[in-house]
């Protein structure tokens, strides 16, 4: 019995290595055809099959996903800011964008993501289910911290050209929302980093930790320093964040292996 | 979340934007296959419609995910065809296996490959646990909530299921670990 937890583990591993590998075709944004459901008045039996069936039309190929991302992000960049309520978000590579004032307004310097841990880069990867990429623009961090329980990597980078510069990193695959950023939509560009889409978003922003239960953990809120990109691989989705120009962050991002 | 229960729309918006994704995997990854757009929109109308029994201080999450995984179990129950529920890994990592990659990438390619083989040949009840506990990431104790089982019974059939899921490991590994 003494060897259980030793294979177990191993097809545990297996497993979830498996699981990030699946095809699941994107989601629909159900947003509209939800609230008109629920806004529809007695008789709207009729209605719920016409959306349904809008549904399914709507669902060829899997490229249509990109599309309404896309579509989304034209939309709130028409939307006048200010506005009173948050009807818009946008979520991307673990990341949600919202336009509108955040939870916290002071920086706040002890803010931090829950349960960190300091650890050597080689002991980090053993913690976490993700590959975890390097800058080769910016070499070994200085400092790698895992939160979470092993949920997100933050590499640090103390000494730059550029100042503090931080890397976040955490699986990209399980499609659930890690930070949420409170932005001005017109501070927000579409980038190409490798190949794959991006967002670049400029001048600091509130940032809160979203915690596997999808609230946020108020200790984390602070302002970003810096401008933050924003990108993602198969299975991991990255933030950098520091004092860096655009060329400068595109340039880390792209040696990232 | 306490404007959502107050019958606030756009707050509920919010959640919506914000759940959609797990939401769709879940009901993807049990089975729902191309209808899984379908039971999402039904399971955020019908939790809306439930909010006043989701109680204060609990996650909305794995509650959500109850709603999606019966209606997922609704719409499989009335359909015959098993092979529309099959797991596949996507696209890039099948063709892994015959690109120019390094051996022991091709390796764990068709291991997992060969996992996903199997983790479809499994009774329905031992898949749809693994595919909570280690798909969808969820705790033993969630499992138990979305799949509406009682804790023991997730555990037992984890623990199942992993047994039949011994003999794919690779033969190296297995002799670690009983020798070690």
């Amino acid at each position: 019995m003494a060897d259980r937890a030793g294979w177990q583990g191993a097809v545990e591993s297996e497993l979830r290595a498996a699981g990030r590998a699946l095809a699941v075709p994107p989601a629909s944004d159900l947003t509209a055809a939800v609230r008109q459901r629920l806004e529809g008045r007695a008789g709207h039996r009729r209605d719920e099959r016409v959306l349904r069936t809008g549904t399914v039309r709507r669902r060829r190929g899997w490229r249509a996903a990109l599309a309404v991302v896309v579509a989304l992000l034209a939309v709130l960049i028409a939307t006048p800011q200010g506005r009173a309520v948050v009807l818009h978000v946008l979520r991307f590579a673990g990341v949600e964008l919202r336009q509108g004032p955040g939870p916290v307004r002071s920086p706040g310097s002890g803010a931090s993501l829950p349960g960190e841990r300091r650890m050597s880069l080689e002991r980090a990867r053993r913690h976490v289910s993700f590959p975890i990429l390097v800058p080769a623009a910016l070499g070994r961090p200085g400092e790698v911290v895992i939160s979470d329980g092993g949920r997100v990597v933050s590499l640090i980078y103390r000494r730059t050209p550029h100042g503090l510069v931080r890397m976040d990193e955490f699986a990209g695959h399980l499609d659930q929302i890690v930070f949420e950023k409170f932005v001005h939509l017109g501070n927000v560009t579409e980038v190409e980093v490798n190949g794959t889409r991006g967002l670049w978003v400029t001048g600091p922003q509130e940032l809160v930790y979203i915690t596997r239960d999808g609230t946020p953990a108020v200790a984390s809120a602070r302002l970003t320093t810096g401008n933050t990109l924003i990108w993602g691989t198969r299975r991991v989705a990255l933030r950098l964040e520091g004092n860096l120009g655009k060329t400068a962050a595109l340039a880390i991002a792209s040696s990232a292996r | 979340m306490a404007r959502s229960r107050g019958g606030d729309l756009d707050a509920y918006a919010v959640l919506i934007a914000r759940y959609t994704l797990r939401a769709h995997r879940a009901a993807f990854l049990l089975g729902a296959g191309e209808e899984s757009d379908d039971v999402v929109q039904e399971a955020f109308v019908k939790a809306f419609r439930h909010l006043s029994r989701f109680r204060a201080g609990e996650s909305f999450g794995p509650w959500l995910l109850r709603i999606v995984a019966n209606e997922t179990r609704n719409l499989t129950r009335s359909r015959r065809r098993r092979a529309a529920l099959e797991l596949r890994l996507c696209a890039a990592d099948a063709n892994a296996v015959t690109a120019d990659a390094p051996v022991d990438e091709v390796l764990a390619a068709e291991r997992r490959a060969g996992l996903v083989a199997a983790v479809n040949g499994l009774p329905d009840r031992e898949r749809r646990v693994l595919v909570c506990r280690y798909f969808l990431d969820l705790s033993e104790a969630e499992t138990a909530q979305v799949l509406a089982w009682p804790l023991g019974s997730v555990k037992s059939r984890t623990w199942r299921a992993l047994n039949r899921l011994r003999g794919l490991l690779a033969p190296e590994e297995q002799n670690r670990f009983s020798s070690g």
